[in-house]
């Protein structure tokens, strides 16, 4: 049995007086990559910000890592790594230098070659490393921080919409990160609109509509999830 | 806890953001011009006060060297009062610029020779000085808005609020190592020029300190008050443009309508003759002793300087000892309005210092003319030294006067000198 990291159970979020979320549960494993997915307004990026404290639920709970984020939101963030849907970086320092602020926020002091190598893994190239993010392209501050989040070495992702804005073969990339990084035990928690990216990294997809969680689909063996089954079940809820 | 290695941070990152860099230079500039006119204002004023006092001494010399009896001497002889300004008058001008801080009397009725001086600059008494003061009462608050106002929403509207509290360490650290990186920078380009001002000036260690604890208190206060009402919890869906029209709305009511409105309402409520009045009534009763019979000015005369009763007998119709009398009876006269204004004066002071309790610019600048010497108190206690010092010529020219002796210029080297006995006496009454 894997060991719980992330868990939602009854957990609901209302926003004057209109639900977002609506008694959602559901675990995610040690190591396991999951995507929660839905139409605009269903509530995902919700769910997400239930587990990082930046939004308070009206009901049920959310936990990782065993943590209450009620009570333990400060503990839990220093567990856990987040990549925005639109990653705004400071534009006036360079790539390297917006890691070293943002690690040194978190308390972690990174030797420059080790912030290299992790930019080199998520493929950002090199002539951009040491130039300011304002000249920085979506897909360039998207690896910026992945690589952030890489060198915080935090045992749980939580990604917003992570591929939305890249180029195929930046989101290609990308998928085979997350795929590593879930081999080598990182447990990964995503909400996307993309179907066909999350059906092949995704061990579970759940499908949320409403509030509510109306699919969870797994992968079985090492095939990917079935596209078409959930793009059905997609469409047939987002016309 | 914030640790030195936060507040390193934070100041790496603000050193690299150009806008902050930009507005504390200006900052600096600001208290730079700020030190230096104080600095020239006072330098301006000594030099003064010193280039008078050479002329004042040779002019009476010369004055003195011309007469032939006592009534004379004392008429043409000049004497020049003055309040020097203290060593840390630069920082706060306060009243120097609305009170006159010299005086060149002699021993006629001395009430109308107070009054009769306007302030050097009118202006000013409306507007203020742009000294150090006005700079930390009325621009800091400004300068801690416009830094700090923003603090979180900015990240909020530039899309990095999530990322940035869900990856700090803590995030009241983040926010509260931000500001006192903010604060303590602007405390720095403010406070540096102010303290090679009192290195220029020699000021005490005590008003250095008194003066910086203000500073520090008004700017520690300032972000405070900044940081309330920027927080997330009460203006999540804020924007930065509205919360710094509230912040702006805060500093208009403490720097200016609580301070303007309290002086309307306070010149109203509390009834004070005029300069004008006292000099007027004042010079009435002078012009009027021609026409009056002696015997009517020597009895309000003798009202107070009863020792002189077997001395009144005049020979002619002009004499300087019933001269110099209904000069001290015109001061007599003025001497309940005199009176009544400065109890006024006073009275209006303690009124807007209850006031300044609700106004922190207001108890700031307050605060620092005080330290620096420059307030009501200090105007009122040199109106009061220059009477004394009247006084004393009038205890010294009386005998001669009154006892008909021989002139001698010998008999007149023992006249007092203003800042003698008086600079004692006002070190005693402080």
């Amino acid at each position: 049995m894997r060991e719980e990291m992330v868990v939602a159970s009854s957990l609901s979020v209302t926003f004057e007086q209109h639900k977002v979320l609506d008694g959602v549960s559901f675990k995610v494993g040690e190591g396991e990559v999951f995507a929660l997915l839905g139409g605009n307004g269903a509530g995902k990026s919700t769910a997400l910000k239930s587990f990082l404290g930046t939004v308070t639920p009206s009901g049920g709970s959310a936990s990782v890592m065993g943590l209450s984020v009620a009570s333990q939101i400060d503990v839990i963030r220093q567990k856990v790594a987040y990549l925005p849907e639109s990653v705004m970086l400071y534009g006036h320092l360079t790539g390297v230098e917006n890691i070293e602020y943002f690690l040194s926020l978190a308390g972690i002091t990174s030797a420059k070659d080790k912030i290299e190598s992790a930019l080199k893994r998520v493929a950002l190239q090199q002539d951009a490393w040491y130039r300011s993010l304002s000249n920085y392209s979506k897909g360039m501050r998207q690896k910026t921080a992945i690589a952030l989040a890489l060198l915080r070495e935090a045992p749980v992702l939580f990604l917003d919409e992570p591929t939305s804005g890249l180029d195929p073969s930046a989101i290609d990339e990308f998928n085979q990160l997350i795929t590593t990084l879930a081999s080598e035990g990182s447990t990964i928690f995503m909400v996307s609109h993309d179907v066909y990216g999350a059906c092949q990294i995704a061990h579970r997809i759940g499908l949320l509509d409403k509030g509510k969680i109306v699919g969870m689909f797994e992968r079985e063996g090492d095939n990917p999830i079935d596209t078409e089954a959930v793009h059905a079940s997609f469409s047939k809820r987002n016309g | 806890m914030i640790s030195f290695s936060d507040l390193k941070r934070e100041a790496a990152f603000l050193s690299k953001q150009r806008y902050v860099v930009f507005f504390l230079l200006v900052a600096l500039a600001l208290s730079i011009f700020s030190v230096w006119s104080g600095v020239a204002e006072t330098r301006a004023q000594i030099d003064t006060i010193e280039r008078l006092l050479e002329k004042d001494a040779i002019d009476r010399e010369d004055a003195l060297s011309k007469q032939s009896d006592y009534g004379s001497a004392a008429y043409y002889s000049f004497h020049l009062t003055y309040s020097e300004p203290s060593p840390m008058a630069f920082a706060a001008m306060g009243q120097r610029d609305i009170y006159p801080w010299k005086h060149r009397v002699r021993m006629l009725a001395i009430e109308g020779q107070i009054y009769e001086t306007d302030a050097d600059n009118p202006e000013l008494s409306f507007l203020g000085r742009f000294d150090f003061a006005f700079l930390i009462s009325v621009l800091l608050p400004l300068f801690v808005i416009l830094l700090l106002h923003d603090l979180r929403s900015s990240e909020r509207e530039a899309g990095r609020f999530d990322l940035l509290i869900v990856t700090a360490k803590e995030e009241k650290q983040l926010w509260l190592s931000r500001a006192l990186t903010m604060s303590l920078a602007l405390a720095l380009v403010l406070l540096i020029p102010f303290l090679i001002g009192v290195l220029v000036t020699g000021a005490s260690a005590t008003e250095i300190g008194l003066m910086l604890l203000v500073v520090l208190g008004h700017l520690g206060l300032w972000t405070i008050i900044t940081l309330f009402i920027g927080n997330p919890k009460r203006s999540s869906s804020q924007s930065s443009a509205r919360i710094a029209s509230r912040l702006l709305a805060v500093w208009l009511l403490f720097t200016v309508l609580i301070p303007v409105g309290s002086d309307t309402v306070i010149n109203e409520l509390v009834e004070s003759p005029s300069g004008g009045e006292i000099v007027l009534t004042q010079r009435e009763a002078v012009n009027d002793a021609w026409d009056v019979p002696f015997s009517e000015t020597w009895r309000a005369f003798l009202a107070t300087h009863p020792e002189w009763e077997s001395k009144t007998s005049m020979n002619s119709q002009f004499e300087w000892k019933w001269y110099y009398a209904f000069q001290q009876v015109g001061d007599q006269k003025a001497a309940e309005l005199s009176h009544g204004y400065r109890e006024a004066t006073q009275q209006k002071d303690t009124v807007a210092s209850i006031v300044a309790l609700f106004s922190p610019p207001m108890l700031t600048q307050r605060l620092m003319s005080s330290i620096a010497g420059t307030n009501i108190s200090s105007s009122l206690a040199y109106e009061q030294r220059v009477r004394d010092y009247h006084a004393s010529l009038r205890s010294f020219y009386y005998p001669l006067l009154f006892n008909d002796g021989e002139f001698s210029h010998q008999a007149l080297s023992g006249m007092p000198i203003f800042g003698e006995s008086q600079a004692n006496e006002a070190e005693s009454s402080d």
